[in-house]
């Protein structure tokens, strides 16, 4: 019992750190740009794919989680010049709108490219196997998981919080004009955000590759489940996103194995009770939408 | 109860001229539906697959109408319409399965089942603003989903199956009446006559929704999705104003999918999926948002897409294609650009040059 208890705790972190790589793209692109982004999913599975491209390819793993993302990276640029720039000032509607079309379109190219048939990343044989703690064998690769996204995680919370370029982005959400009248192209700032989300997305697509297999679906899948993180947690709020996502990340873990079929079921009601409770969420601060 | 006063008068329409789809527009949907009507034995000879999209086309149509009913003049995106449409779809399944297979009985439950997912749903939801709605929604119709996926009253119940999980119900059978299948009676071809049937059933759900938009209830909506404050300070209350639009849209939607199931033959998880909410979605804008019947051809062009590239693995690719260029240039949809071409046609071609260039200069920042 203690076993499997010990093991789903570190399961559901190593998942919710993921999801938090997820999420956190999410709520800093809503929190800035007001834009729900439902094309995140979409790039989270670019990212997967673009790693057993490359990881096939070249027979290496690190390439693959180091040039994927970037990848993803250009795509979003693109997504982001292109489309979401003409449409800022507009009801926000259109942009929930605009990447629901970019989520359907993606999908559908990746399977024109790459077919239906799930795959999946091939990992280094020095993550391979499992390790011992305490009194439970775990993968390594869920643990290097678990450690990769930590700690990306902690950088950018410490990014967000310290570096001039967090106070920038910041105050660019908090005043757009007041930063554009300073001299700063904002329009660049939403650019690099935008990017900035997306590359978080492709990691995580790259991480999650390794362990859960690659196909069509799994962009639409990770949507919901990263809507529920940022909705609990705060759209918006970056610290929220984080916490939540552990939570989601736990519940999940917890869940399969004292009621697989019924996890899903409690993300959304927990998601229902928090926004009837609490519609701007744990940690959001405005209820405005 | 002023409310419900509201939905009886139009005098307020009428006084102002101020109608929602105006003596022209009607004159067109009739022309459309009389020209249905006569293709279709047409069609049915020759193509008879074509009949069986053009029966989609209208569910789908009668599904979009129900939601830009509150999302057009109410300003409720509902992310969770598949959950009605659902709904509707599996009590007509269920019904039709274990009682009766009566017309009269089954679409009115599909209906009923609607209005109460709706009433729920709504009741639960209204209290949060915009996109917090929309995931509120979306929410509870995933709910739904995964306790139809789960099939979790069968568990309660104790039962071998009440939604049949993953699989669905299948083989659902045809309407009857007076124990005999309703073609039969009718002495038609039973695609035929399904499809004369949802065009009925499509046209009076039209004509009730126009009524109710016209009425001074649907009037209070327009003034909620305007300036939801003002209303609330002229003492109406908003909150039922809106539970009561989003439980009227869910029966619309149940409707939709009561017609939906028997005609395909099976109930199926995916009909309760968010997915089926994001396309509608798609179909409203496609169209233009708030004009009823921009929706309706919206959701026809996304039903004879789908079913027309359905084998070429690149038609979700066309789809969002087209998606993204109307959202970017064409924020009021296919509506929007036969609008203003109608108003001025000689100035089409500029404002089309006009768009173009702004949209050069945005992206250049």
């Amino acid at each position: 019992m203690l076993e499997v208890f010990i093991r789903s705790t570190f399961l559901g972190l190593q998942l919710g750190m993921t999801f938090a790589l997820i999420a956190a793209g999410l709520t800093l692109i809503f929190g800035m740009m007001d834009v729900i982004n439902f094309a995140h999913g979409a790039l989270y599975m670019l990212g997967a794919y673009f790693g057993t491209v490359i990881a096939g390819t070249f027979g290496n793993y690190w390439l693959a989680l180091l040039l994927a993302p970037l990848f993803v990276g250009l795509i979003g640029a693109a997504i982001e010049i292109f489309s979401l720039r003409p449409l800022y000032g507009r009801n926000p509607l259109y942009h929930i709108l605009l990447t629901f079309g970019f989520a359907i379109a993606i999908q559908g190219a990746i399977v024109l490219i790459f077919g239906g048939q799930s795959r999946r990343i091939d990992v280094p044989t020095v993550l391979e196997g499992t390790i011992q703690v305490g009194p439970v064998t775990y993968p390594v690769y869920w643990l290097f998981v678990l450690i990769v996204s930590t700690v990306l995680i902690a950088l950018i919370w410490i990014g967000i919080e310290r570096s001039n370029l967090g106070i920038l982005m910041r105050a660019s959400a908090h005043d757009t004009e007041m930063v554009n009248a300073l001299g700063i192209d904002v329009n660049k700032v939403f650019t690099g955000v935008f990017v900035f989300g997306a590359i978080l997305a492709g990691i995580a697509g790259v991480l999650l590759g390794g362990s859960r297999s690659v196909h069509p679906g799994m962009g639409m899948g990770i949507i919901i489940e990263a809507f529920v993180i940022v909705v609990i947690g705060g759209l918006g709020s970056f610290r929220g996103a984080v916490y939540a996502a552990l939570l989601v990340g736990l519940v999940t873990a917890y869940g399969s194995v004292i009621a697989p079929t019924l996890t899903e079921l409690f993300l959304f009601a927990m998601m229902a009770i928090v926004l009837i409770i609490k519609p701007s969420g744990l940690f959001g601060a405005t209820e405005a939408a | 109860m002023q409310w419900f006063t509201d939905f009886f008068d139009r005098s307020h329409a009428l006084e102002t001229g101020s109608e929602i789809l105006s003596s022209r527009g009607r004159l067109a949907v009739a022309i459309a539906v009389v020209l249905l009507a006569v293709v279709a034995p047409v069609i049915n000879v020759f193509e008879p697959f074509w009949l069986n999209i053009l029966v989609r086309m209208l569910i789908f149509a009668l599904l979009a109408l129900s939601l830009d009913f509150i999302f057009g003049y109410a300003g409720l995106l509902s992310f969770g319409h598949a959950a009605m449409f659902g709904a509707g779809g599996y009590a007509a399944a269920l019904l039709m399965r274990e009682y009766t297979q009566n017309l009269f009985v089954v679409l009115p439950a599909s209906i009923v089942v609607g209005v109460i997912v709706a009433a729920i749903i709504g009741w639960l939801s209204v209290r949060a603003k915009g996109i917090y709605f929309a995931m509120l929604t979306l929410a509870f119709a995933q709910m739904f989903y995964v306790i139809a996926f789960t099939d979790l009253p069968a568990t309660i119940l104790d039962v071998d199956e009440v939604t049949g999980a993953d699989d669905g119900l299948v083989g659902v059978a045809g309407f009857e009446l007076f124990g005999e299948p309703i073609h039969q009676l009718a002495g038609l071809d039973h695609r035929l006559l399904y499809f004369y049937m949802t065009l009925a059933l499509v046209v009076v759900s039209l004509a009730a929704i126009v009524r109710l938009a016209n009425s001074p209830f649907g009037r209070v909506l327009q003034a909620i999705r305007e300036n939801e404050e003002r209303v609330e300070f002229i003492g109406y209350n908003v909150t039922r104003y809106k539970v009561i639009a989003f439980s009227i849209s869910g029966g619309f939607a149940g409707l939709a999918g009561g017609l939906y199931v028997p005609f395909q033959s099976v109930a199926h998880p995916g009909l309760l999926h968010w997915e089926i909410s994001g396309e509608l979605i798609v179909m409203l804008l496609l169209g233009g948002l708030g004009t009823l019947w921009g929706p309706m051809l919206g959701a026809g062009l996304v039903v004879l897409v789908e079913d027309l590239l359905g084998g070429v693995a690149s038609w979700e690719i066309i789809l969002g294609g087209i998606f993204i260029v109307v959202v970017i240039f064409a924020p009021r949809g296919l509506a929007g650009i036969l609008i203003s071409i109608r108003n001025d046609p000689s100035q089409a071609l500029t404002n089309a040059r006009k768009t173009l260039r702004n949209y050069i200069e945005k992206v250049k920042g």
